[in-house]
């Protein structure tokens, strides 16, 4: 039973997690991994322990399909080969938007990463002038037939057309945020198309 | 304060073994959860982002965001959610899931894999016939019409769910067929080996306790003529999962290079000459193969019966399907764990209404926790 000892030190660590041993016997969910405690540590500091963490919601990156999904749906051209065309970057982002390998046996990335985001926000940045052309058009963004306009004739931003743009009702802030954008650009076409980028690129991000 | 003194502060107020077990005190994680609110709008984008890989509709987005109560507001949503679940796009999102989930796809080969679930769920059938159906396996699936075509594999004698997939055990070769068995679990079982572990170590003379769930001397070791010592006793941490791993994989070692079934064992062996492995590498003589302790199977019919009965393997599921809902990490790669009373009441749910995924999609994107923020 000496041998045994070393699952009274593991009782320590599994303390992190609700086991504790001290005899032989060995006593809670045998399918947890044995981490490295102090990472293990970090994670419910981080995360909350799993009883918090697992009814939450997290912030996990748009899936790769889902993405080019929304940029279609809002007026994208995905097929454009334009070296700078947000289609295009689309296209050939795929790695650096975290999309899976599969004959790698590698599945889709969905942990949010700085140079995911960024390239997510190239993206937007590129796609915003054909989203404001398009939008108003696209039937996903239609009520009763009439198109949402992001924008009004004095260049303000209109909550029907940031609504279908971010996906939930816009709020104030929303609205705030996109006056806001525009009024500080240099011009109001390149306000506009920061705002439709900011606005974006905020509300998915995450998922 | 530095980590290490909280570990040992940790571990000093660990309760004696005497003690009894102390209730949980609420604390700080429970007054988060409490303070959640209930925003059905923002739900209702999470839902069509996973349910149809699109954004909600001006008018859905209406629909809900402007119900003039919290009732309403509710019924709209979940009419929605409904909507979502019936409708056209739904399949080509469950397509995609068990494509990631399955890490096999973006070839026809390996695509069928995926389609047949999504096939399974589309017709409401019970997910349990990913380990028991003998026809219809090699589904095919169009994305831009979201049609589901049924075909038979025709790789092996006979057809066993998943288990006899031609992609699937192609893409998944490897010396011994571990990396079949290897699949099978984290996939289905959502642990990663050890799949089972002893209430009480046993002291095999090595460094370390043999923990496995089976008899060390269950498995094959040069002691029994194996030309691999899995009963090595200066790393004992190999049997325990070999204990498991090689009750099954003498089952999956009959599927070649290709995936297609052969009489006789035909994956490699990393010895010097790569030389195909025996039984013999696997079992001592006599070794019934086996699902998980106490639960011996005879051919592969036997083990996907016995998967579909594990009890796990429903939580797995259930536990997947949450996990993609709320946006986390794969549950074994990245350890994203669900408790078990997280979900206790939805694994119920799913084992009672025959274990179809489309009602238990329903129950979880409508649950509590989905529409509290």
């Amino acid at each position: 039973m000496h041998r045994l000892r070393f699952i009274c030190l593991a009782s320590v660590v599994s303390g992190l997690t609700g086991l504790a041993g001290c005899t032989g016997e060995i006593i809670g969910d045998p399918n947890l991994p044995s981490p490295d405690p102090f990472a293990e540590l970090e994670r419910l500091q981080r995360e909350g322990p799993p009883r918090y963490a697992s009814r939450v919601h997290s912030c996990a990156k748009m899936r790769y399909r889902t993405l080019g999904n929304v940029l279609a749906s809002r007026g994208v051209d995905l097929a454009a080969t334009d070296e700078l065309a947000a289609g295009n970057l689309y296209g050939k982002g795929a790695p650096a938007l975290g999309a899976a390998n599969y004959a790698a046996r590698v599945r889709e990335t969905i942990d949010l990463g700085l140079a995911t985001t960024a390239k997510m926000f190239d993206v937007y940045v590129q796609a915003a002038p054909e989203i404001i052309a398009r939008l108003p058009s696209r039937p996903e963004c239609q009520v009763g037939g009439a198109g949402a306009q992001l924008f009004d004739a004095a260049n303000h931003c209109l909550p029907g057309g940031v609504s279908c743009l971010i996906g939930v009702p816009a709020t104030a802030t929303h609205l705030e945020v996109c006056n806001q954008t525009i009024s500080r650009a240099a011009d109001v076409e390149t306000g506009k198309r920061l705002a439709v980028a900011v606005l974006a690129a905020a509300a998915h991000t995450c998922e | 304060m530095n980590p290490r003194w909280l570990v040992l502060a940790l571990a000093t107020a660990l309760p004696s073994c005497s003690d009894p077990p102390p209730e949980a005190p609420h604390d700080e994680w429970d007054d988060k959860l409490a303070a959640r609110v209930v925003d059905y709008s923002a739900a209702l984008r999470i839902a069509a982002l996973r349910l149809t890989g699109e954004l909600p509709t001006l008018a859905e987005l209406t629909q809900v965001g402007d119900a003039p109560d919290d009732a309403t507001r509710k019924a709209a949503y979940e009419a929605q959610v409904h909507r979502y679940l019936d409708g056209p796009r739904f399949a080509r999102q469950m397509f995609r899931f068990w494509q990631d989930t399955l890490k096999m796809g973006d070839d026809p080969r390996l695509d069928s894999a995926p389609a047949f679930i999504t096939k399974l769920v589309v017709d409401d059938r019970s997910f349990l016939e990913v380990f028991t159906a003998q026809t219809g396996t090699c589904t095919s699936f169009d994305p831009r019409t979201g049609q589901l075509t049924p075909a038979d594999c025709t790789n092996a004698p006979i057809t066993v769910g998943l288990l006899t997939h031609p992609g699937m055990n192609a893409h998944f070769f490897s010396n011994f067929g571990f990396r079949r068995v290897r699949w099978v679990q984290e996939t289905f079982a959502c642990t990663a080996f050890p799949a089972e572990i002893a209430t009480i170590a046993t002291d095999v003379g090595g460094t370390a306790p043999y923990t496995g769930a089976f008899p060390f001397a269950s498995i094959a070791g040069q002691a029994t003529g194996g030309r691999v010592d899995f009963r090595n006793t200066s790393s004992v941490i190999c049997a325990n999962c070999h204990s498991n791993i090689n009750h099954i994989a003498p089952l999956f070692a009959h599927f070649d290079q290709a995936g297609v079934y052969q009489p006789q064992i035909v994956v490699p062996t990393p010895l010097a000459d790569a030389s195909p492995a025996v039984l013999g590498d696997y079992l001592p003589a006599g070794e019934l193969l086996a699902w998980r302790s106490g639960i011996p199977v005879a051919d592969m019919t036997g083990l996907g019966a016995a998967i579909a009965g594990d009890p796990e393997v429903s939580a797995c599921v259930i536990a997947r399907l949450w996990n993609w809902a709320l946006g986390k990490s794969d549950i074994v790669d990245s350890s994203t764990r669900v408790p078990a009373a997280t979900i206790d009441p939805q694994v119920a749910a799913f084992e009672a209404n025959g274990y179809r995924i489309r009602g238990a999609l329903f129950d979880i994107f409508t649950h509590d926790d989905f529409v509290r923020f």
